[in-house]
């Protein structure tokens, strides 16, 4: 097969490097991205005169996907008429501030050793932070996994490691499978506090507000290579909205809007099939619904949407942190002024809030947006001059 | 959040694969894509493999580059090599940021 742009960017290095690029991404030229860029503006101007529309409006539901979009320049490449904007794909960006309080105080709690993904620990909570608070003495430590935290409940059986757990469909299988194989181990000192979230229900929510024009969704690539992509027809079925689900390289977005702007009917489509299969990952599926079921959960921007979270099933009990500790979290606070509801259901650009690079920056927060790296505001402020 | 990282499986011990990626080596439980096999390339997510890549689907992802290679091919006329600098472009060392 043809390889367009293989030697150009893959650069002639050694056998094992060049034969693992191959098998996981290949290697594309800027002249074939340009091509593609191309091809892209010719078939969206078509698209634009075919739905007799002004504008094709494209929103990406991944934190990941916002920060390829913004490293990759890829706005620039756009052609005219088209426009990307991001939706509630970053975990941290769309955990609520009760939850965030929910895990400050459990932090506090002296036998407490709390166990987090890094992003979580800077996002200011309504009085204080997972940061803060392991100022004031608490002990709270990032992990690169949940595994890691298993593990430190195995070294340290005087503590009690409480994993704060966030993340979609991608993470909540891996959790899953660390709490099972903490059961397995007869680690009674581990729990976890849930605030996982589903996609395909905020998805729903947010075509139900109705208030952003969205012609179709880039669909989040890891999230699928769990879900697969059934999950999705509704949004094509139902609501006319069609979704490719994408990669994370350049050219995978830009394949995927051009798989977007050819639909003639709304579909689901699948640009990642190098990592995501129809039916996803049905080992993933089955941990996940071994260990979690179905509740409530509160969305920043889009407040509580039913049966979009996961909770601990009664038959785990010990291992959840909620029925394991009582706290006291206090009433939620909102930063005053923070605009990152609007942002996150794609009606306000980030760079339209009034705190935005002003008193809201990478450095000193104000809203989760603008912490984790992957939020809409820390995209574009770190890669602003490129991202515009 | 939702990075994962493609890595080639080197070993498997039990549910412990030891994975390689750029002269590094890292493990990560495989209790998720229980069938990988020692030479597989695997996608990576928060200690856990996620997904087994599979090869032949990411030959596919070439023909559409390939269509639009062959298009400005016989288009001549359209040699716009040059006219636009700049671009970054990923060099596949990982899938994501």
């Amino acid at each position: 097969m043809t390889r367009p742009g293989d030697a150009p960017s893959s650069g002639g290095g050694d056998g094992a490097r060049r034969s693992r690029a191959a098998a996981t991404s290949p290697s594309v030229s800027a002249d074939a991205l340009r091509r593609l860029a191309d091809r892209l503006s010719v078939e969206a101007h078509a698209a634009l005169e075919r739905r007799g529309v002004s504008a094709l409006t494209y929103m990406e539901v991944c934190g990941t996907h916002t920060m390829a979009i913004a490293r990759f320049g890829l706005r620039d490449l756009l052609p005219s008429g088209m426009r990307l904007i991001s939706g509630p794909g970053c975990p941290v960006c769309v955990t609520a501030t009760a939850d965030l309080d929910k895990a400050v105080a459990l932090a506090r709690l002296p036998e407490v050793t709390l166990t987090t993904f890094g992003d979580l620990v800077r996002v200011p909570a309504s009085r204080s932070s997972l940061a803060a608070a392991r100022a004031a003495g608490a002990d709270v430590r990032v992990v690169y996994s949940a595994r890691d935290a298993v593990e430190i409940a195995a070294a340290e059986p005087d503590r009690q490691v409480v994993f704060a757990g966030i993340g979609f469909e991608t993470t909540a299988p891996t959790v899953a499978a660390a709490l099972l194989e903490a059961q397995a181990r007869g680690l009674s000192n581990f729990c976890v506090l849930s605030m996982h979230k589903t996609m395909p229900l905020a998805l729903k929510a947010l075509l139900e507000l109705g208030e952003t024009d969205i012609t179709g969704f880039i669909l989040p690539g890891h999230v699928s290579v769990v879900t697969g992509s059934g999950c999705y027809e509704f949004l094509a079925r139902e609501y006319g909205v069609g979704g490719a689900i994408a990669g994370f390289e350049a050219y995978d977005v830009l394949q995927a809007l051009l798989l977007l702007v050819r639909q003639t009917e709304p579909a689901i489509t699948i640009e990642y099939g190098r990592a995501v299969r129809p039916e996803g990952n049905v080992v993933a599926q089955r941990l996940m619904a071994q260990v979690f079921e179905p509740c409530d959960a509160d969305w920043r921007g889009l407040g509580v949407i039913p049966g979009s979270g996961l909770r601990i099933r009664d038959g785990f009990a010990a291992f959840d942190a909620e029925r394991r500790f009582t706290v006291d979290a206090g009433e939620p606070l909102e930063p005053t002024g923070c605009r990152c509801g609007e942002v996150l259901r794609g009606v306000l650009d980030p760079a339209a809030c009034g705190l935005f690079g002003r008193r809201c920056t990478p450095e000193d927060p104000i809203g989760a947006c603008m912490v984790s790296s992957e939020g809409a505001c820390a995209a574009r402020y770190r890669y602003r001059g490129i991202d515009d | 959040m939702c990075l994962a990282i493609p890595m080639r499986i080197t070993a498997i011990d039990g549910q412990l694969a030891t994975l390689a990626t750029e002269g590094l080596e890292q493990r990560a439980s495989i209790a998720l894509v229980p069938d990988a096999k020692v030479g597989d390339y695997v996608l990576v997510h928060a200690g856990y493999a996620i997904s087994v890549i599979d090869e032949e689907e990411a030959d596919e992802t070439y023909a559409l580059l390939a269509e639009l290679a062959e298009a400005a091919a016989w288009d001549d006329s359209r040699d716009r090599r040059g006219e636009r600098g700049g671009m970054s472009v990923g060099d596949g060392s990982q899938e994501d940021a």
